[in-house]
């Protein structure tokens, strides 16, 4: 208890030295931690994207990229669904909802999504929460366009504006002759849908009536009436979100796409392609993970040489120790006594320095990234985790200790002129 | 020269094409199982190559291939025996369905191009025929307490001794997930699927 006493008075009297090694603990702790909570917060938010759709169907191509094209507009589908294929499948028995999307347009920077209004009511994200509106409501008349929150915000949309949707991705030829009107805002999500401007499939459709082939017919446009009369069955979508009646019938209707003979289609678990993506993504989060574990590395080995560069300075302490009756054990003791409590008091710090942090940036997370990192208790891998750097201050300071025991030895006792 | 003659033994080809050829990835060695769960039941499907489950994929002309078949499929319809879960479970078999499916590619013509063989990673040198078996099978099981299955041994691996592995996706109330599962580590982890 003494021991302890000396070393938490020595750590004291050291006040400046000892305050920036451990605030450089504290810093690597936060760090450590921080990186750990940001890449399972991550992790989740990404599995939250997508949640109680059971399959997703498109063009045959790979899982993972079915999923990045249908769930997060990233690239571009290799081949369509015709309607004829997505009728047959959504009538399946086992199916017991189907809700298509068409993708391919754009405006300005962002994707334009063809859907039926069902998709407001079936897309869910973040275990089951749905899509909600700011300001007004799903789109009602072949024109109306619904915008993602980002889409609002960056481009000052209120309900009511006119918008207008350009012909593929960059917008070299817009559909002028059909301006859109938005009808609604949606709350932000922290999803790609974010980023949309979601229109009806009829719609999409519609802009068409007059391209043939990529280019303006020529003529006079086809009037808005004229068009609001129109047949625009679609002839054939991206790909498909579909729910089945029960979940033991997924793997049915999974081979039953998979094997269907009249178009090669591809229907994945969105949760099964989403594991497969981070399995990919994966790398560089183990990458993370190993830099931040060098800087607690770090700032341990700088505690280790902040103590042996005190040694000289204190032998002199250590000479008194000894002269009290101090064993050259107690001096081993008493050095990993003060690292071990810079470790503990640097990791506390820096736990509580990551809450405040915490607090202080997820609101602005959330609403800037979508990245919802809830503030939680520390996990049973992250305790173990601190209690690691607080042993590892007790592993790197016994080179310092061992020398001062050696030194105490004799040091300071013999008298030196 | 060589494209020339390529592009006159494709096109005939393609022009006289009437139906749409497809073959589904074949992989000796390796077959799928979806499992899912839900309430008090769970369904299983199974598809893996014949060459896994009988050794061969041709048609079972001999009385030895079809007494070997009929063994296979035999043994398929007692799922619990191949996916072995604990015995506090309670689980007894609903239905079961197993087929043998025969995929076959067109007819052969003299020098006909053998790609569509080139994903199951080996040639038929006697064997002309463009052929594949597969055996495909679904099972509804139901339990008394479900909840107890946290783990379900493959024991289909020493029963199919062709087999090497099984793709494996699961879902549950908890989401979906997928797992590999090989001969070496014959034992699916579910605990936190439920």
């Amino acid at each position: 208890m003494t021991l302890f006493r000396l070393a938490f008075l020595s750590l004291k009297s050291r006040g400046m030295t000892v305050g920036l090694t451990i605030l450089a603990i504290a810093l690597s702790v936060v760090l450590f931690l921080g990186v750990e909570k940001l890449r399972t917060g991550a992790r989740a938010s990404f599995t939250d994207t997508i949640s109680d759709t059971d399959l997703i169907m498109g063009a045959r191509s790979g899982s993972v990229q079915l999923l990045l094209y249908s769930v997060f507009r990233i690239g571009n589908a290799t081949n369509n669904v015709t309607w004829e294929s997505f009728q047959d499948i959504a009538s399946r028995p086992e199916v017991s909802w189907a809700v298509p999307i068409s993708l391919g347009d754009s405006h300005r920077q962002f994707r334009v999504m063809g859907t039926t209004p069902e998709y407001f009511e079936r897309y869910s994200y973040r275990g089951g929460r749905r899509l909600d509106f700011q300001q007004g409501r799903v789109m009602s008349d072949l024109f109306d366009a619904v915008v993602g929150a980002d889409v609002a915000e960056q481009l000052g949309y209120k309900v009511g504006d006119p918008i207008i949707v350009a012909h593929g991705l960059a917008s070299f030829t817009e559909h002028e002759d059909t301006p859109f009107r938005i009808s609604g805002v949606l709350e932000k999500t922290g999803t790609p849908v974010d980023r949309t401007v979601v229109v009806s499939l009829e719609a999409i459709e519609a802009i068409h009536v007059d391209w043939q082939s990529g280019a303006q017919r020529p003529g006079a446009p086809t009037s808005a009436d004229r068009l609001r009369e129109m047949d625009l069955q679609p002839a054939a979508i991206t790909a498909a979100m579909l729910g089945v009646e029960s979940p033991l019938q997924i793997f049915t209707v999974q081979r039953a796409i998979n094997e269907y003979p009249e178009e090669p289609l591809l229907a994945v678990l969105p949760g099964v392609a989403l594991q497969e993506l981070w399995g990919i993504v994966g790398i560089a989060e183990t990458a993370l993970v190993g830099v931040s574990a060098m800087v607690v590395v770090t700032a341990l080995i700088g505690m280790s040489a902040m103590i042996l560069s005190g040694l000289n300075a204190r032998r002199r302490e250590m000479a008194i120790l000894r002269a009290m009756g101090a064993g050259p054990r107690a001096v081993v003791a008493l050095l990993m006594i003060e690292a071990i409590l810079m470790g503990a008091i640097g990791s506390a710090t820096g736990v509580v320095l990551l809450y405040l942090g915490l607090i202080a940036v997820q609101p602005w997370l959330d609403y800037t990234y979508g990245l919802y990192l809830p503030i939680t208790a520390l996990t049973a891998q992250e305790g173990l985790l601190l209690i690691a750097v607080v042993a590892a201050s007790a592993l790197v300071s016994l080179l310092p200790a061992i020398r001062a025991y050696r030194m105490s030895l004799a040091d300071g006792m013999m008298v030196k002129m | 020269m060589k494209h020339l003659v390529l592009a006159l033994s494709v096109f005939p080809a393609a022009l006289s094409a009437e139906q749409t050829r497809s073959l589904d990835a074949h992989m000796h060695g390796a077959g799928t199982l979806g499992i899912a769960f839900s309430g008090t039941e769970f369904s299983l499907s199974l598809e893996a190559p014949g060459a896994d489950i009988v050794g061969f994929e041709h048609a079972a002309l001999s009385a030895e291939d079809r007494d070997l078949v009929q063994a296979a499929i035999s043994d398929l319809a007692k799922p619990l025996s191949l996916f072995v879960v604990p015995n506090e479970a309670g689980c007894t078999v609903k239905s079961a369905n197993v087929a043998l499916a025969m995929a076959q590619i067109g007819k052969h013509e003299a020098g006909g191009d053998h790609s569509d063989e080139a994903t199951e990673g080996h040639a038929h040198s006697e064997d002309q025929e463009t052929r594949h078996s597969e055996f495909h099978a679904e099972y509804l099981i139901t339990c008394q307490n479900i909840d107890a299955i946290d783990s379900i041994r493959f024991d289909y691996f020493e029963r199919f001794p062709n087999s090497q592995e099984l793709d494996v996706q699961v879902v549950s109330p908890k989401g979906a997930r997928a797992y590999e599962v090989e001969r070496s580590a014959a034992d699916l982890d579910l605990r936190g699927m439920f």
